[in-house]
């Protein structure tokens, strides 16, 4: 801070003050209660279905799709598949796709499986390096995990890190997401309850720099509000729900 | 002389006719009054009673409103407080609001004991004609017949102010051999407002013509409103448009006073 | 565009009301976003919603100074780079010395009210840097050198034909009406924005104070973009904007979402809490905040601290009877229009008699109240604004006389009466047509007249007929 921002904050600050301190009622009319406490939200709880089942039709329900994986199904080769149906190259030719780190994604012999079809993971290091951004901005399909999904929306939660790239659930304009049941929950505020049971809270948000909550594909509805997809994001979302709790 | 409500038998009711009503649509008030009667109330008519003040509040001139207000409290005030009348009916949504919502706003703050004391008691028993019928004296039919079909128009006031709407509809849906067919975007503004008709005439004038739309729309042969200040932008409309016009006071078709399709024969 | 944004008030109402192709496209957007909204409250507790959600920003203004002193302390911690702007010209100042001290050319921006009311664009521009909006709505109207006309649907007044000349104009692309490969050609043209910017800069929609973190909600993604790709991410805040708890943005995230376009949750909803960690293979390698004030401190000092509340979803604009038939540029030179723009328009103006006709621009038919997912008393607002501006001298000299004229005739029953007597033979003189109906009035009434009839003043008054009917009189010892 300079020093007239100082000046510009105590100003702001004692102006503020003052002004509180004067007025007994602050609002023409106020609601008469305090910060919700517990926090609730209003969302429905997605009763008669099961987690993963709401997931999977609020996912669709978005324009987006969903496998869910029964237990024991290769998940490497569910991926394979569908990276195969978006690119464009015949199956001879070698493809590269933007991913996280394997070890990021929980999913065995991925990279092996996926090497076996000519198809190669991209995991960038840096991608304010410009020949890096180039090949990523290149690339059609990008391959996250994530640190939560939650049923009741169908939204998904990327938080950064090491061998966790934004760019790969953004970039492209097809996304494949590989969601492990053991981090499907009800609803925001269950996942916020756990997080700050656990002490987690703080840590996620405040070490990460900047977490995401991406609930379908990028839209817009800015021209006549007629709804189009892949504005900037990916324009093809697809969850494929694992049972990793074996 | 002071006699509590309980010793009448019929609650007795101080109409507050309202200016509009009393210089340029009489016959409302009147229907108003003889509703009242037919459904048990006695009506007395204190006859110094002139506006609500609310022309002047809605346009900022508080101190010009308060003085009307003042007025209106010093004429019914007492009424209320002696016991003289169990309750203040108005048959207009908008008159009413300002009475029981505005009257605290003018008379805020210290200095204003006793108007706040008026207000509290004169707000408390005041009502719109069709909600004294149905949430007070319990009317459920009103007896009345009209052969045509009827669309509600909900006013501003009365729907948002109030919160009013259930009253009217089930006191027309009670009209023998009416039929009640929807008005399309019904809680939509006729773009009245009171002094904004004249100072944005455009926009009033538009936004009234999408409700004229509406109301040609519905094939209505009769709308009902609850305030006459609606009605005369809506019928202003539609007569210059050369519809004829067919918005009514509620008061009047659930009096039975109203004709079939009067003006477009 | 048809409407000058500088012209009189009257003039660009004028001009909103004669141009068919705005009305044409509020009326194909407005009537949906109203039902979309309408279907996504039916879905939940509306009233708990908004109830909770007002809890939060009661709790928030009321505890403000320390709110932003919390949210200061933890942004620092996170790594960030706060800064404090009493004005627009301060708050633009530091933003383009960040500029300026980086060497940055091309910045990218989410949408961001904050910004446009402060005129970053134009400061920026000025400083030599290229700034490109990048929300597809802005994006368009930028291209078409406009300003937005809504607060969350900035394009709302163009048709879809609109667009696509524009968009052949500027970028070259083949004739089409379809939405999507409009925005095909827009994300192509943009995609190179976002990778060759060297800033990022974002508005804030809500700012959390116990974790120190910037929320950004948008559905096209360009938020997460412009917060991630760029080196250097700047995001702009109004001090209103911060809430204690991650909870509380998160519901409040929710109410924005449902009351703005009827969805239960945006696409995006980007939470910032500093600059990329080490190792992190992306994100920004710094990032500042930027504390604005600009008026609303004293917005409170004024006593308007309702209209700190608000959280800018829009919804009064799309239920207002009056922003559909004029748009939002015929409220003028203002980022906000619209039922709260008619509030915030004067209070956030240095002379409170700045934009003095908005207040008065509304029918006070309450739907805005109704819709507001606050709960903001919008029509008690507009009416003590009014109030304000009468105090002031703004109304024309002959309002002011007639209403203390009515106001001493109500008064005094017998003037009251005399007034209607006269009246009602005056009205004898004027020009009817054959039903008896009023057809022209002397000015200022011809503003009724010009399009409405009026009936003529009852031959007899509903005091006579009472009289006739021998009716009872009460509390008549009070006469005039």
């Amino acid at each position: 801070m300079d020093n007239g921002s100082i000046g510009a904050r105590e100003q702001i600050l004692g102006r503020l003050r003052r002004s509180l301190e004067k007025q007994e009622t602050l609002f023409r009319k106020s609601i008469g209660r305090d910060l919700p406490d517990p926090p609730m939200t209003v969302f429905p709880s997605p009763a008669d279905k099961s987690l993963v089942e709401s997931f999977a039709t609020k996912l669709v329900e978005l324009s987006g799709s969903c496998d869910v994986l029964r237990a024991g199904t290769d998940v490497a080769e569910q991926v394979m598949r569908q990276v195969r149906e978006w690119t464009t190259q015949s199956p001879s030719e070698p493809t590269e796709i933007l991913s996280w780190a394997p070890n990021e994604l929980h999913v065995p012999r991925l990279e092996q499986t996926l090497a076996g079809v000519g198809i190669s993971l991209f995991v960038p290091e840096d991608l304010h390096d410009e020949s890096t951004r180039a090949r990523a901005a290149s690339l059609e399909v990008g391959i996250t995990g994530i640190e939560a999904a939650f049923a009741n929306t169908g939204s998904i939660l990327l938080s950064p890190g090491a061998g966790r790239s934004r760019a790969a659930g953004l970039l492209p304009l097809s996304h494949l997401v590989l969601v492990p049941l053991s981090r499907l929950y009800p609803t925001f505020e269950a996942w916020l309850l756990k997080l700050r049971q656990e002490g987690r809270l703080e840590a996620l948000l405040q070490e990460g720099g900047q977490i995401a909550f991406v609930t379908g594909p990028s839209k817009s509805a800015d021209i006549e509000l007629t709804l189009t997809l892949g504005v900037h994001g990916p324009k093809t979302i697809h969850a494929i729900v694992f049972d990793d709790t074996e | 002389m002071t006699r509590s409500n309980s010793d009448r038998k019929r609650p007795r009711v101080a109409m507050f006719v309202t200016c509009m009503v009393d210089t340029l649509y009489p016959g409302v008030g009147m229907a108003a009054v003889e509703l009242l009667e037919r459904h048990g109330a006695d009506v007395v008519f204190p006859e110094n009673q002139t506006c609500c003040g609310q022309p002047a509040f809605n346009a900022g001139y508080r101190d010009e409103a308060r003085r009307m207000a003042r007025h209106f409290l010093d004429l019914f005030g007492p009424l209320v407080d002696k016991g003289e009348v169990d309750a203040i009916v108005a048959p207009s949504g908008s008159c009413v609001a300002m009475v029981k919502h505005f009257y605290e706003v003018l008379f805020e703050g210290p200095g204003h004991n006793n108007e706040q004391r008026l207000v509290a008691l004169v707000s408390e028993v005041t009502y719109e004609l069709t909600q004294y019928l149905v949430d007070v004296l319990g009317v459920q039919d009103v007896d009345a017949e009209y052969g045509g079909t009827i669309t509600y128009h909900p006013c501003c006031h009365l729907l948002r102010e109030l919160e009013v709407d259930s009253q009217p509809r089930q006191l027309l849906a009670s009209i023998k051999g009416a039929e009640i067919v929807d008005l399309p975007a019904e809680q939509e503004c006729c773009g009245f407002g009171g002094l904004f008709a004249i100072k944005n005439a455009g926009i009033s004038t538009a936004m009234g013509q999408r409700k004229v739309e509406s109301i040609l729309q519905s094939g209505a042969d009769a709308v009902a409103v609850g305030d006459v200040s609606c009605m005369t932008q809506m019928n202003g409309l539609l007569k210059k448009m050369g519809h004829g016009g067919r918005v009514v006071h509620v008061a009047e078709l659930l009096n039975g006073s109203t004709p079939r399709t009067p003006e477009r024969q | 565009m048809n409407i000058d944004i500088t012209a009189p008030y009257q003039t660009r109402v004028r001009q909103a009301l004669a141009d068919d192709n705005l009305r044409t496209a509020l009326e194909r957007a407005m009537s949906r976003l109203s039902e979309k909204r309408a279907q996504a409250v039916a879905a939940i507790d509306l009233q708990r919603m908004r109830d909770e959600a007002r809890a939060i920003k009661e709790h928030a203004i009321k505890n403000l100074p320390e709110l932003l002193e919390q949210l200061e302390r933890n942004l620092i911690a996170n790594g960030c780079q706060v800064h404090w702007a009493q004005t627009a010209d301060e708050a633009n100042e530091i933003v383009t010395d960040i500029a300026r001290q980086r060497g940055v050319r091309r910045a990218v921006k989410s949408k961001s009210m904050a910004t446009e009311e402060i005129h970053l664009n134009e400061a920026l521009e000025d400083a030599g840097v290229k700034i490109v909006e990048t929300d597809l709505g802005e994006y368009i109207i930028q291209l078409a050198g406009e300003p937005p006309s809504h607060i969350t649907a900035p394009v709302i007044h163009k048709r879809a034909e609109d667009i696509s000349a524009l968009f052949q104009r500027e970028l070259g692309m083949r004739p089409t009406n379809d939405p999507a490969e409009m925005c095909a050609a827009a994300r192509k043209q943009l995609r190179s924005e976002f990778l060759e910017a060297e800033m990022g800069i974002s508005g804030c929609n809500f700012a959390i104070a116990e974790t120190g973190t910037i929320c950004i909600v948008t559905n096209e993604g360009n938020g997460r973009m412009a917060t991630s790709m760029p080196p250097v991410y700047v995001a702009v805040m109004g001090i209103e904007k911060v809430v204690p708890r991650v909870e509380d943005a998160l519901l409040l995230w929710q109410a924005v979402a449902r009351s703005a376009t009827g969805q239960e949750v945006t696409v995006y909803f980007s939470v910032s809490s500093g600059p990329r960690r080490p190792g992190h293979p992306d994100g920004p390698k710094e990032m500042h905040v930027v504390l604005v004030d600009n008026g609303r401190s004293r917005i409170l000092e004024r006593e308007y601290a309702d209209v700190l509340l608000c959280v800018r979803c829009g919804a009064c604009l799309n239920a207002c009877p009056v922003y559909r038939e004029i748009g939002g540029h015929a409220y003028g030179k203002t980022a906000y229009s619209g039922p709260i723009g008619a509030v915030i328009t004067p209070l956030l103006a240095d002379d409170p008699k700045t934009a003095k006709e908005l207040p008065f621009a509304s029918s006070l038919c309450g739907v805005c109240r109704e819709v507001c997912p606050v709960k903001i008393d919008l029509p008690r607002l507009l009416l003590d604004l009014r109030h304000d501006l009468t105090k002031l001298g703004t109304p024309p000299k002959y309002e002011r006389a007639a209403i203390r004229a009515y106001s001493n005739t109500v008064e005094h029953p017998g003037r009251y009466h005399r007034l209607s007597k006269l009246a009602r033979w005056f009205s004898r003189f004027l020009p009817t047509n054959k039903e008896g109906d009023l057809t022209r009035l002397p000015p200022p009434l011809s503003a009724w007249t010009q399009s409405r009839v009026l009936p003529r003043i009852a031959p007899r008054s509903f005091r006579a007929l009472w009289s006739d009917r021998g009716g009872k009189d009460m509390g008549s010892s009070n006469d005039g």
